[in-house]
C-alpha cells in the first residue's frame, strides 16, 4: 500500500500539482473516474459507518441509506494519536463509535498542521472511507480542529439531514414502478374511450374510436378515397347495400359515430360524411 | 472500528433513561461546589458533575462520563465549549439523537 501511494504522490508532485492536491488524487487510487464519479462528500457518524453494507471485497465500496459512499466527513474527539515520519494516525470519537483516521504527511505544512491535532480535541475528518485488512478506516485528506463547538450539534443535524434525504430518495425511485402500473391501469379502465378520442381527433384514419367490429366496417366505407372526395357523403342505402345488414343496425352505426365526431350529416338525415378530411 | 461503548448525547431529561451508562451533555457552569461543578443543563436543569477538573463559571463545558443518578454524572473527559452555545439546538440535537434518528446514533 505504502509503495503504491508514494508512487501516486510523486507522479503527482513531479507533474507540478500542488502536494495537497496530489494526495487527494493518490487517495482515490487508481480508479479515478470511478472516485470522481460520486464525489459527493457524505455526513456521517461512526455508528453509520458501522452499520453500512460492504459491497463487495473491494477496498472502497461501501454503501449507506441506498448510496455508494466514498468521500465522507465526521466530526469527533482525537484519541490514541500516533505520528510517524510518513503518516499520522489515530482514533476518531464522535460519541457513537470510534474509527481509525490515516493521514499521509507529504511536506511540512501538512506535518505543522497535524501537530495542532492533540489527544482530546475536537476535529473535523474529511476523506476517503475504505476497506483494509477487513476494517474500516478513513484516509483523511483534511483533519480540522474544530474551533466554534457549535459545529458538533450542526454535524449531527447535517448527518440527519443526509440520512432522511437518501432515505427518502430510495422510496421513490424503489417505488416507481408500483406506483404507476396500478395508476396506468386504472386510468385505461376508466375511460378507454375518453383516451382514445382526442388520439382519433389529432391521427385520423385507422386509429379512431371505433367501436364493435360493425362500428368499424361502417367506418372502413366512409374512409374509401372515394366516399371521401363525395361533397354530400355517403347514403345509409348505401352502407346496407354494402354490408347487407338491416338499415336500423346501419342506423344505430352511424348515430354512434356522429356522437363520436367520426361523421356528420350533409345534405339530409339520409347522407354521412367523414370528418377525416375536414 | 469500536461501537461497543457509545457516549448518548443527552439533556437532563433523557439522562434519567441512562443512569449506569455512557452519556454526554452540555452543561454552562453555575458554580463550583467542593469538588463538583453544578451546571445548567441544555434543558433548563441542573445537574451535577462529579469529578471534574473546575472550569470558569458561564463556561460551557461538555461531559463525557457515566451517568451517576438522575442528576449527576461522573466525569471522565470534561472540554470547554467556549461561551457562545446554542443550547436550543443543541437540546433538539439530543431529542432526536434519542428519538427518531436513534439509529444513527445508538
Amino acid at each position: 500500500m505504502y509503495s503504491s501511494e508514494f508512487d501516486g504522490a510523486s507522479l503527482f508532485s513531479g507533474g507540478g500539482f500542488m502536494p495537497s492536491q496530489a494526495t487527494q488524487f493518490n487517495d482515490s487510487g487508481f480508479s479515478p473516474a470511478k472516485s470522481r464519479a460520486n464525489q459527493c462528500t457524505l455526513q456521517l457518524t461512526v455508528k453509520q459507518i458501522s452499520d453500512a453494507d460492504q459491497a463487495s471485497d473491494d477496498k472502497s465500496n461501501f454503501i449507506i441509506d441506498g448510496v455508494d459512499v466514498n468521500s465522507v466527513t465526521l466530526v469527533g474527539m482525537v484519541t490514541n494519536k500516533v505520528e510517524k515520519i510518513t503518516d499520522v494516525n489515530f482514533t476518531l470519537d464522535d460519541g457513537t463509535g470510534r474509527i481509525d483516521i490515516h493521514r499521509w504527511v507529504n511536506d511540512a505544512a501538512e506535518s505543522n498542521q497535524l501537530a495542532d491535532v492533540t489527544n482530546g480535541i475536537y476535529v473535523r475528518v474529511t476523506g476517503q472511507l475504505k476497506g483494509f485488512q477487513g476494517k474500516k478506516q478513513i484516509v483523511a485528506f483534511s483533519v480540522k480542529p474544530v474551533t466554534d463547538f457549535n459545529e458538533i450539534a450542526y454535524h449531527f443535524i447535517e448527518c440527519m439531514y443526509v440520512h432522511l434525504y437518501n432515505v427518502k430518495l430510495q422510496q421513490i425511485s424503489g417505488s416507481v414502478h408500483p406506483q404507476t402500473v396500478p395508476g396506468m391501469s386504472n386510468s385505461f379502465q376508466n375511460g378507454p374511450m375518453g383516451h382514445q378520442t382526442p388520439i382519433s381527433n389529432k391521427f385520423p384514419g385507422y386509429l379512431v374510436d371505433a367501436g364493435s367490429d360493425f362500428d368499424q366496417m361502417v367506418l372502413t366505407i366512409f374512409h374509401e378515397p372515394e366516399n371521401l372526395a363525395k361533397e354530400s357523403g355517403v347514403h345509409v342505402d348505401t352502407i346496407v347495400e354494402r354490408l347487407g345488414v338491416p338499415r336500423n343496425k346501419v342506423m344505430a352505426s352511424i348515430n354512434y359515430h356522429t356522437d363520436n365526431g367520426n361523421i356528420y350529416s350533409t345534405i339530409d338525415d339520409y347522407h354521412y360524411k367523414s370528418t377525416i378530411n375536414g | 472500528m469500536d461501537t461497543s461503548s457509545p457516549a448518548v448525547l443527552v439533556n437532563a431529561e433523557l439522562l434519567k433513561m441512562y443512569v449506569g451508562k455512557r452519556v454526554r451533555a452540555v452543561v454552562m457552569v453555575m458554580r463550583i461546589d467542593g469538588g463538583s461543578i453544578i451546571g445548567q443543563s441544555t434543558d433548563g436543569h441542573q445537574l451535577t458533575i462529579k469529578g471534574s477538573q473546575p472550569f470558569p463559571l458561564s463556561t460551557f463545558i461538555e461531559v463525557i462520563g457515566i451517568a451517576d443518578t438522575n442528576q449527576s454524572i461522573r466525569a471522565e473527559i470534561c472540554t470547554d465549549f467556549g461561551d457562545k452555545i446554542d443550547t436550543s439546538t443543541y437540546d433538539r440535537v439530543c431529542q432526536l439523537a434519542n428519538g427518531e434518528f436513534k439509529s444513527l446514533f445508538v
